[in-house]
C-alpha cells in the first residue's frame, strides 16, 4: 500500500511547499510514490478524515487556528515533519526584538490588539512549542534534494537525523575564502548546513536562514565579531533575524550577563 | 432559504484564504474574503535593522514572488539613500524579474487556473487528457526558476541581488543558456494562449472596475517605474502611494484592505495590460490585440489570459536583454548618505508592490509594504457578490466553484497580503 501523506502550511512565505511543487521533474513521480490525502496548495482534493503515515507542516504557529490545526494533525498523524526554519525555530516572525514585546508590534500593526476578531493570534511559535515533532527538514525555504532524499528514507520507515555541522564545512568544501577573516559579518559557524554555502559562495555572508545548529558556540562568535570592531547591539540583531525562539532565550541571557538588556 | 456557503481551506493559491457567502431569503447579504493567515508584523521586525537585513527579511514574506520583494525593497532603500544603481545592475535586475514572471504565471496558469475551466481538481489529473499542457507549464516554471537561480542566487530566498549591485555575476555560459532556452520555449507559450480561445468564459459577474499599475517613464510597456496610473486616468508619484491605497484593518481578515477614493480596484497582470498593454509591441502586442475585447475591463478571469501574454513578453524580450547584459560593463553603486526616505515600486506577478522606508543613521526607522493581494481583496468579493447573486437568480444551487475560480483568477497571494499564511475554517 502506497504511504498517505499530507502537506500542510501554517503561518509562513508558503516557500517549503512551494519547493516541494519545484520539483518539476520528480513531482508525477512524488504523487505516484506517495498517495497524497492533502496538499492544499496544490490540489482541491483533499481528505482530512483519514490516519496519516506522514504529514510535513511548514510555518510557525501564529493564531489559535494554527494551533487547533496543528494539534488535529499531529493527532492523525504517525510521524511529523517540521519543514522550513518557521516550523522547526518560528521564522523571522519569531525574532528576538528586546524589550519590544510582542504585543506591542501586533497593536503598532493593526491599532489594537481586538482589530482582527477572525481567530486569536499568538505569539509566533515553532511547532515543537505544541507538540511533538519526529523529524526536521531545515531550510529558508527547504531545498529540493534534502527533501526528495528525505521522502525516499520515509517511505522505507527511516526516520533520519539531519547533518550536525555547520556551513563553514560546505563552505570549505567549496574552497571559499572566509568571508569571517575578511572582517565581514558571516553566521556559517553558527548555521544548519544544507544549503551548499550559497551566499558565500555569492559573497555574501551567511545570514544564518538554515537555523541554529544544536551546539551553535554563539559566544564565541559574537567575541569575534566584537574584536573585528562590531558593535554589540549590531551583532545581536544579526543574531536575532534567523535565531528563532531558542536562540532568543539564550541572547537574553547573555545580555543580562553582560550587563545590558 | 437560509443558506451559508463556506468554501475553506482555498485550495490551489499560495497561502490560505476562504471566503464565506451568507444567503438569507435567498437574498445574498454577505461576502467576505476571510484571511486566516496569521501575522507576522514584518513592518516591526525590520525597525532597528540595516537596509542590507531588511532585505533579506522583506524577501521572507513571499516564496512565490521574493524577487519583486526584494527588487521593491531594494529600490526603496536606493531611493531613500541617493544610491544610483549602474546600467549592468538594472540589466540582470531586469532578467531576474523576468524570470520570476515566467514562473509564477505558469505555475498559475497551467497548474493552478487551467484545472478549474478543463474541469478538474488539478493539474496532475489533468495531465492525463493534456499531458502536453502541463508538461509545457512545468517546462516553462522550470525556466523561469532556474533564472531566479542563476541570477538571484536560489530558486526561492536567494541573497544574490543587493543594495547597490550584486554579490557575483551569472556566467556568459549560464546566459547564453538562459536566451537560448527562452527562444525555445515561445512555441510553448503560444500553445498555451490558443488553448485560452477555446475556453467558454463565464459572463455572470461582470462590472467595470478601477485598475491599478505602474507607468514606465520611457513609454515601453514594463514592470519597473515611480509612477502610478490609474485606469480613470490620474497619475501619481511612488511617493504618493498613500492617495492610491488607503489601507485599513477589518475584522475578518489579517490582511489589510485597500480602496482608490472609496472603490475597491484591481492589480496585476489585468489592469498591466489594461492600463500599458497598447505599448506591447512583437508576438505579444499581437496575441493582446487579437484577443483583447470589451469584457478584459468587466471580468476578472481575463486575468489569466493576461498571464500567459505577458509570459510571451517575457520570453521574446530576453534574448535582447542577455546580449545588452554581456556588452555592458559591471559597476557596484554605493552611497555616502546614512539618513532619507524613500518608496520603491515594481509590479510584482500580482500587481503593484509597494515599499516604504524612512532610515536614519543607517537604521530602519520606519517601514511600510502594501503587496497586491492586498490591493485586490476588495474586488475579489465585488466579483463574488456579484456572482452569487446572479447564480442565485438563476437557482444555480452548486455555486462552490464558481466563487472559488473567481478568487483564484486573482491569483492571490495569501502569504503578501498578509504577510504571514495560513487558512481553513469551521
Amino acid at each position: 500500500m502506497k504511504p498517505k501523506i499530507g502537506i500542510y502550511g501554517l503561518t509562513g512565505c508558503a516557500g517549503d511547499q512551494l519547493n516541494i511543487l519545484n520539483c518539476e521533474d520528480e513531482l508525477l513521480k512524488l504523487f505516484d510514490i506517495f498517495e497524497i490525502k492533502s496538499f492544499v496548495m496544490a490540489s482541491r482534493a483533499a481528505d482530512e478524515s483519514v490516519e496519516l503515515d506522514v504529514a510535513f507542516v511548514e510555518g510557525s504557529v501564529s493564531t489559535a487556528k494554527d494551533l487547533e490545526d496543528l494539534l488535529a494533525i499531529r493527532k492523525k498523524s504517525k510521524i511529523l515533519v517540521a519543514i522550513g526554519h518557521c516550523a522547526i525555530y518560528g521564522g523571522v516572525q519569531a525574532m528576538f526584538m528586546g524589550k519590544e514585546e510582542w504585543i506591542e508590534r501586533y497593536q503598532k500593526v493593526y491599532g489594537k490588539q481586538d482589530a482582527v476578531t477572525l481567530t486569536a493570534p499568538l505569539e509566533p511559535k515553532p511547532l515543537s512549542a505544541y507538540v511533538k515533532v519526529d523529524a526536521a527538514l531545515p531550510g529558508c525555504p527547504i531545498e529540493k534534494e534534502p527533501f526528495l532524499k528525505l521522502a525516499g528514507m520515509l517511505i522505507h520507515g527511516v526516520v533520519p537525523k539531519n547533518p550536525d555541522y555547520p556551513v563553514c564545512a560546505e563552505c570549505r568544501w567549496k574552497e571559499n575564502e572566509c568571508l569571517l577573516l575578511k572582517g565581514e559579518i558571516c553566521l556559517g559557524p553558527l548555521t544548519n548546513s544544507g544549503c551548499g554555502a550559497i551566499c558565500p559562495s555569492h559573497n555574501t555572508g551567511c545570514i544564518g536562514c538554515w537555523g541554529p545548529i544544536a551546539e551553535e558556540n554563539y559566544a564565541a562568535e559574537i567575541k569575534l565579531l566584537i574584536d573585528k570592531g562590531y558593535d554589540l547591539d549590531a551583532v545581536i540583531k544579526r543574531f536575532s533575524i534567523f535565531g528563532g525562539t531558542e536562540r532568543a532565550e539564550k541572547l537574553r541571557k547573555f545580555l543580562e550577563k553582560e550587563g545590558r538588556k | 432559504m437560509n443558506k451559508k456557503i463556506v468554501i475553506e481551506p482555498m485550495a490551489r493559491v499560495e497561502g490560505h484564504g476562504g471566503i464565506e457567502v451568507v444567503i438569507e431569503d435567498n437574498q445574498v447579504k454577505d461576502v467576505t474574503v476571510d484571511i486566516f493567515e496569521g501575522p507576522r508584523l514584518i513592518e516591526q521586525v525590520t525597525v532597528g535593522k540595516t537596509p542590507d537585513e531588511a532585505v533579506s527579511i522583506t524577501s521572507r514574506i513571499c516564496a512565490i514572488c521574493y524577487i519583486s520583494h526584494r527588487f521593491a525593497d531594494i529600490r526603496a532603500h536606493e531611493r531613500a539613500l541617493k544610491i544610483k544603481p549602474g546600467e549592468k545592475t538594472k540589466l540582470l535586475r531586469k532578467l531576474a524579474h523576468y524570470g520570476e514572471m515566467i514562473e509564477s504565471h505558469s505555475l498559475h496558469y497551467y497548474l493552478l487556473a487551467l484545472p478549474d475551466f478543463l474541469g478538474y481538481p488539478d493539474a496532475i489529473t489533468m495531465t492525463g487528457r493534456f499531458p502536453e499542457e502541463v508538461a509545457g507549464g512545468l517546462e516553462l516554471k522550470k525556466f523561469g526558476n532556474r533564472v531566479m537561480e542563476i541570477v538571484g542566487g536560489r530558486r526561492i530566498h536567494g541573497e544574490n541581488m543587493r543594495i547597490g549591485g550584486f554579490g557575483k555575476l551569472p556566467s556568459e555560459e549560464d546566459l547564453e543558456w538562459i536566451k537560448e532556452k527562452a527562444l525555445m520555449l515561445i512555441p510553448t507559450i503560444e500553445r498555451g494562449i490558443n488553448l485560452w480561445k477555446e475556453l467558454e468564459i463565464p459572463d455572470y459577474l461582470e462590472e467595470e472596475t478601477i485598475f491599478v499599475s505602474v507607468l514606465p517613464e520611457d513609454g515601453t510597456f514594463g514592470f519597473v517605474a515611480d509612477t502610478i496610473v490609474v485606469s480613470t486616468g490620474e497619475k501619481y508619484d511612488a511617493e504618493e502611494y498613500e492617495k492610491v491605497t488607503n489601507e485599513r484593518v477589518v475584522p475578518h481578515s489579517f490582511a489589510k484592505r485597500c480602496r482608490y477614493k472609496g472603490k475597491p480596484y484591481t492589480v496585476g497582470a489585468l489592469a498591466r495590460l489594461i492600463n500599458i498593454g497598447d505599448r506591447l509591441d512583437g508576438m505579444a502586442g499581437e496575441y493582446f490585440r487579437k484577443l483583447y475585447n470589451d469584457r478584459w475591463k468587466r471580468n476578472p478571469f481575463y486575468n489569466n489570459i493576461a498571464q500567459a501574454i505577458e509570459i510571451l513578453y517575457c520570453l521574446e524580450k530576453i534574448p535582447s536583454l542577455v546580449d545588452k547584459i554581456k556588452s555592458t560593463p559591471y559597476k557596484e553603486a554605493k552611497s555616502g548618505k546614512d539618513s532619507g526616505e524613500g518608496t520603491g515600486l515594481v509590479e510584482a506577478p500580482r500587481g503593484l508592490l509597494i515599499h516604504h522606508y524612512k532610515i536614519e543613521k543607517g537604521l530602519v526607522k520606519y517601514a511600510n509594504y502594501i503587496a497586491p493581494t492586498t490591493q485586490n481583496l476588495d474586488d475579489m468579493e465585488k466579483y463574488i457578490r456579484n456572482a452569487a447573486e446572479k447564480l442565485l437568480e438563476k437557482k444555480i444551487q452548486d455555486m462552490e466553484l464558481p466563487l472559488e475560480m473567481i478568487m483564484r483568477a486573482y491569483d492571490p497571494c495569501i502569504s503578501c497580503s498578509v504577510h504571514m499564511v495560513k487558512i481553513i475554517r469551521k
